[in-house]
């Protein structure tokens, strides 16, 4: 193992876990807003995918693409909310987790129904898809990007919560909903921006994954959500820094065993990803950073 | 219901399966003296699927938590049984990976599923050592991981499963008959384990889980027993798919299969056998009409397409209305024979409260917990002994209901240490405590609201082994024994949390602000039944409250707390002049009682 072979996976992984922590993120900060896991993030990620093929296939550019993306995922997401959010917003978590099952369902026979069941290619320019050689270290083009973006989403987001009014109200209706509320807080707003935040942050998870495997199908956010799932629950339910860390975790892990995995277990990869991040929650039911749930009332 | 006993709770679970077991019958003659090959096909789809939402709902309905993975233990059920039961000849060709003991077997379908029961038992025994101690949305995500870690594994192995190529060849043996007995087996252990104590317990965490710790509860155990016997169900459901089939995919046992059966499970309402029972049928009937639409089908002259996934949107749909119109499903909370026939609550003559039988007494040394940098309770010693009732005191803010989970286990102190009979029980948490003599009651009333006023009370009693009926009776609930105990009204409510603590038969018991909210009249009502519950059981009784009026007439000690410390202890009157007192509590308002409530 040499040193340039391990940089070159923690490049990888940072990528990778990157993009989770982009959804994993998206997922938090909803959850944190009303108590729902919102089953159809994966589908606001692929609807974002179609948006970008959709610019290309008119022949726009693909920068063009990227907005177009971007704004799918934040449409998606907020309609998703009034719609399909909203009439169920004070139900039980079961209530919300299987609405937006029952959302994700439907979602995923529109877009084979109405686009195609299979993959349709996007074509990625050959800018996006080169990569540089720094010494013996070769750094995807995209790859390089999307950690690039990913840190600097995550760092505009931190400035976004600490210093903004949205981002202030945002954070106080995350730890206590009632209370927000009650302090003038307008609870539309902050939800729906949850929702807007959360679909911004898919349409940009959903540009990197599409650009780095060139096509879109209606399944497609399918495993990256899931993961991301599994990502917010290890990182601490609710827990904006654990959904991020939960998903850089996820990247690594993933990456990890695809580098040094026997070749007679490659087939069981996926699996053993889960069951090794799931496994984390024996060590720490509540979560990376999970505060111990104590209450005296 | 005043004789409760095992054989009576049985029969009355079983007279429940019974109502649900024979339309089920009938449905199942009508079906072998027709004979209708396509008929049978779909009631056979029915059962084994009724089976399988029936076992799911072993775990979703009475644990509250709603899960993405019994299809996965649906799989392995197939999968095993397919294995064990095809001709070793077909293995030699087929499934080469396969170790040599399972390769020569070719057991017949019974024995098959005795093992089939056995082995996913091993795997659910183990994947739920994980998932029961995680609770809500956190549970559930776990599930789906499952799930899609076992598709993976099926299809990664596929020297032994023929991976995600179609395992065919199974001999097929699944008939009317057997689909509904394995149905009909289902909703009896349904019915049974939902009744009984494990069952009840389960249910009393799935509507608060504080409050079932408060009577002894422990959440995680009774996670695990309904997920383990849940699996079982699913795996056998899984198993008979394959053999009315023939041929299996991993895919068979993926998101489709879930969406439906979750479907079942919700539209009928989750928590009742009743409820997956009426939603198996709904939802087979809304998925067959559906089938035939997505075929494509002509109206007059007019030639309908096919419309592809018409099913999932349907089954989507059906989940959507009934989140939004009745969330708990179309049956709610209740079993089908609470519905058609209700039953009376029967006037029931009070029976004795427990007594204590030995003195003994609860007592903190020095505890204290901060909260960040708060201090909230710094250094605070209190002693109750059995018998005497002591009221805790204080302004807004000084410590009480803080110190009253240091004293119940809900919060861990980081000084001092905590003895219960002179044993050292700082460490203990809450249901051990509860287990051990220390019953309690919540600022904020804590009910098992979708549980019955009897339920509630039950839930308790059983622990201690006293007899529920009586003891309503005692309260004066035992009229409203069959209702709901979140429909009940405010002071009702606060009763029957007083009431069950007591049905745990405590040494101690820890009221916080069971005034609150009622006025003077109610006030000392409440005076003359704490009174008594403490002549007639000499339990020792800790009086959390802001009505001095109710504390300096029921006390026989009153404990002041301010900022996190005592700074006055004694007789009613003599604390009442103390100057700290005044000036900490009374001088702040000149009204002698502060009717509001802690935040």
């Amino acid at each position: 193992m040499t040193i340039e072979l391990l940089l070159q996976q923690v490049l990888n992984a940072l990528s990778l876990g990157g993009t989770y922590a982009l959804l994993a993120l998206g997922l938090a900060i909803v959850f944190s807003m009303m108590g729902l896991i919102n089953f159809a993030h994966g589908e606001i990620m692929s609807g974002a995918g179609y948006g970008l093929w959709f610019v290309i296939l008119v022949g726009l550019p693909f920068g063009l693409g990227i907005v177009a993306a971007v704004v799918t995922g934040l449409a998606i997401a907020v309609a998703m909310e009034k719609i399909a959010f909203r009439p169920v917003r004070s139900a039980s978590p079961a209530a919300l987790l299987l609405t937006s099952f029952a959302v994700s369902g439907i979602m995923q026979v529109l877009f084979q129904n109405l686009i195609s069941p299979k993959g349709r290619p996007v074509a990625v320019p050959d800018v996006l898809t080169g990569s540089w050689t720094l010494g013996t270290l070769h750094v995807g083009t995209i790859q390089a990007l999307s950690i690039i973006v990913t840190l600097a989403l995550l760092a505009g987001l931190t400035v976004f919560f600490r210093r903004t009014r949205m981002g202030i109200a945002m954070r106080a209706a995350a730890s206590d909903f009632d209370v927000a509320r009650l302090m003038g807080i307008r609870a539309n707003a902050v939800i729906a921006a949850a929702f807007g935040v959360s679909g911004v942050l898919a349409g940009a998870a959903a540009t990197f994954w599409v650009a780095q495997r060139g096509s879109v199908d209606p399944l497609m956010g399918f495993l990256p959500v899931l993961k991301a799932f599994i990502a917010v629950i290890v990182g601490g339910l609710g827990r904006l820094e654990g959904a991020v860390a939960g998903g850089f975790l996820l990247g690594f892990i993933e990456i990890g065993l695809r580098a040094f995995l026997p070749d007679d277990l490659v087939a069981y990869r996926e699996a053993l990803t889960l069951a090794l991040v799931i496994l984390i929650l024996v060590l720490r039911p509540r979560g990376l950073m999970g505060r111990a749930r104590e209450s005296v009332r | 219901m005043a004789a409760s006993t095992h054989a009576a709770r049985a029969a009355r679970d079983l007279r429940g399966a019974a109502f649900l077991v024979a339309p089920l019958a009938l449905v199942a003659i009508a079906t072998a003296a027709a004979g209708d090959p396509a008929w049978t096909q779909t009631v056979v789809n029915f059962f084994v699927a009724l089976t399988a939402v029936v076992g799911i709902g072993i775990y979703v309905g009475n644990a509250g938590i709603v899960s993405f993975g019994h299809t996965c233990f649906m799989a392995l059920g197939g999968y095993l049984s397919a294995i064990l039961t095809v001709a070793p000849n077909f293995k030699a060709g087929n499934l080469p990976g396969l170790p040599a003991f399972l390769a020569v077997v070719e057991l017949p379908l019974p024995l098959s599923l005795a093992f089939v029961v056995l082995g996913v038992g091993l795997v659910a025994g183990l994947t739920g050592m994980v998932i029961a101690r995680l609770d809500g949305a956190a549970a559930s995500i776990a599930t789906l991981g499952l799930l899609v870690i076992v598709y993976n594994v099926l299809i990664g192995a596929r020297e032994i499963t023929r991976g995600s190529q179609a395992f065919y060849g199974i001999p097929i043996t699944v008939g009317v008959w057997t689909a509904f007995a394995a149905a009909a087996v289902a909703i009896v252990l349904a019915r049974v384990f939902r009744g009984s104590s494990i069952g009840l317990e389960l249910r009393a965490t799935r509507e608060d889980e504080p409050a079932a710790g408060a009577v002894g509860v422990r959440a995680v155990p009774r996670r695990w027993s309904s997920w383990l016997l849940s699996a079982m169900v699913a795996a056998v459901a899984g198993a008979l798919y394959a053999h009315f089939l023939g041929v299996i995919t991993p895919k068979a046992f993926y998101f489709h299969l879930t969406f439906a059966l979750l479907a079942m499970l919700i539209v009928g309402g989750m928590a009742s056998v009743s409820g997956a029972v009426a939603g198996a049928v709904l939802v087979t009937v809304l998925i067959e009409a559906l089938r035939r639409l997505e075929e494509g089908f002509a109206i007059g002259s007019l030639a309908v397409p096919p419309v592809f996934g018409l099913t999932v949107v349907g089954l989507g749909l059906a989940i959507l209305l009934v989140m939004y119109r009745r969330p708990q499903g179309l049956l709610g909370f209740a079993e089908i024979e609470e519905l058609v026939a209700p039953a009376a609550s029967p006037h029931v003559a009070p029976g004795p409260l427990p007594r204590v039988e030995a003195a003994g007494a609860l007592v903190a040394e020095g505890i204290g917990r901060s909260f960040g940098g708060l201090r909230a309770v710094d250094g605070v010693d209190l002693r109750l002994a059995t018998g005497e009732i002591v009221g805790l005191i204080g302004p807004n803010g000084a410590g009480k209901s803080t110190l009253l989970g240091l004293i119940s286990g809900v919060l861990r102190p980081d000084a001092g240490r905590v003895t219960l009979d002179g044993v050292d029980a700082t460490d203990w948490p809450a249901w051990r405590m509860a287990r051990r003599g220390l019953g309690r009651t919540f600022q904020n009333i804590r009910l098992f609201r979708n549980l019955s006023v009897h339920e509630n009370v039950e839930v308790a009693a059983r622990r201690s082994g006293l007899d529920a009926g009586p003891l309503l009776a005692q309260f004066g609930l035992d009229a409203l024994a069959h209702r709901p105990a979140g429909t009940l009204a405010y002071g009702p409510q606060r009763r029957l949390e007083i009431a069950r603590a007591v049905a745990l038969a405590p040494r101690f018991l820890l009221l916080d602000e069971p005034a609150a909210g009622m006025n003077e009249t109610e006030s000392d009502a409440l005076l003359d039944d704490l009174r008594r519950l403490r002549d007639e059981t000499g339990i020792g009784l800790l009086v959390i409250d802001h009505d001095l009026r109710l504390i300096m007439r029921l006390c026989d000690r009153v404990v002041v707390l301010d900022r996190g410390q005592v700074i006055a202890e004694g007789p009613p009157a003599v604390v009442q002049k103390d100057p700290a007192v005044i000036e900490a509590y009374l001088g702040r308002a000149h009204r002698p009682t502060e009717p509001n409530s802690e935040g």
